[in-house]
């Protein structure tokens, strides 16, 4: 396996103040690779849809948040088109409450692996996520108050974008670029006091090709 | 990080419309610019979320006199779009 190569970051939290918001990101140049975009607002509207450069992505959840008014979604597309392409979000009505969004280009990538969800308990939140070998995890967070941390594994902090959607949104963070080796890896999000959600997904590596340049082998008439 | 500076407008009677003006790295500009957002149609926004989602009120009564405003919270680490300028002051815009 091969750890996936990470790419390209836009990070935004407008008010869309329409059905759809869109948001320009450049993704690199590579094979294999795959764009994933994070999402969290008022939950007085859902999700819709999404598209990057005109292709549609696929939707791997989206969640009411219900004891934090917020509705959080991640959406993703491979071999997505390379360069400067528009990701449009779009919602069932006009969207008047910020929205956190965080899209992240990947090359070599394998795809989506395994992702789970778990909603607010009292900080800190401890959860884990079964990976393959040389898998990358990303995981966002909300709560009511300041998110203090987002530890991946259980005990490194890692860097996060913190956005206002009129709740605080930890999103962004991710594991360091070694990866992780195959099997469950502890997650943690802590806040100033209260409840935090943590929400994790895998980022798989790619397999290995298969050597044929040694070995033995049977001739068959 | 490199902070894109988008300018909203009203687009039809209902919307906003956002329009990538400017990128800068420059916490200053970063800052006065979202300050002035804040108190303008941020404030707007924060008062009026709920009549606006129910058609109570419509985003245009901001723009009776006001053309844009601009704010600045996209950040991105390349910039590919090369008619963005480089906002080093912030009479630039």
């Amino acid at each position: 396996m091969a750890v996936p190569t990470k790419g390209n970051t836009t990070s935004a939290n407008p008010t869309p103040g329409a059905s759809s918001k869109t948001q320009a990101h450049t993704h690199n140049t590579g094979d294999d690779g795959l764009i994933i975009a994070q999402f969290t607002m008022s939950n007085s509207r859902t999700y819709s849809g999404c598209t990057y450069g005109g292709q549609a992505m696929t939707q791997l959840y989206q969640i009411n948040r219900s004891g934090l008014g917020q509705r959080m979604a991640f959406f993703y597309l491979e071999n997505p088109p390379t360069g400067s392409n528009n990701l449009v979000v779009s919602f069932s009505g006009s969207q008047w409450n910020p929205i956190s969004l965080h899209i992240r280009s990947f090359t070599n990538s394998g795809g989506v692996g395994t992702s789970a969800r778990t909603g607010g308990q009292s900080t800190p939140n401890t959860q884990s996520l079964t990976v393959e070998d040389d898998s990358l995890i990303m995981i966002t967070s909300c709560s009511v108050n300041a998110i203090t941390s987002q530890q991946i594994p259980q005990g490194t902090n890692r860097t996060y974008t913190q956005h206002n959607t009129n709740r605080q949104v930890a999103t962004g963070a991710i594991s360091a670029d070694t990866g992780h080796s195959a099997g469950s890896v502890a997650l943690r999000s802590t806040s100033t006091f209260g409840s935090i959600t943590l929400d994790r997904t895998e980022i798989k590596g790619l397999a290995s090709s298969v050597d044929t340049s040694g070995g033995d082998f049977f001739s068959v008439f | 990080m490199i902070t894109i500076i988008s300018k909203i407008e009203l687009e039809g009677t209902d919307s906003l419309k956002y329009t990538d003006i400017g990128h800068t790295e420059n916490d200053a500009i970063v800052n006065q610019i979202n300050e002035n957002y804040d108190s303008t149609l941020g404030k707007f926004l924060g008062e009026n979320r709920t009549k606006l989602e129910i058609g109570e009120v419509s985003i245009s009564a901001f723009f009776n006199g006001v053309d844009s405003v601009n704010e600045a919270r996209t950040q991105v680490e390349i910039v590919e779009d090369s008619s963005l300028t480089k906002i080093t002051d912030i009479s630039q815009l």
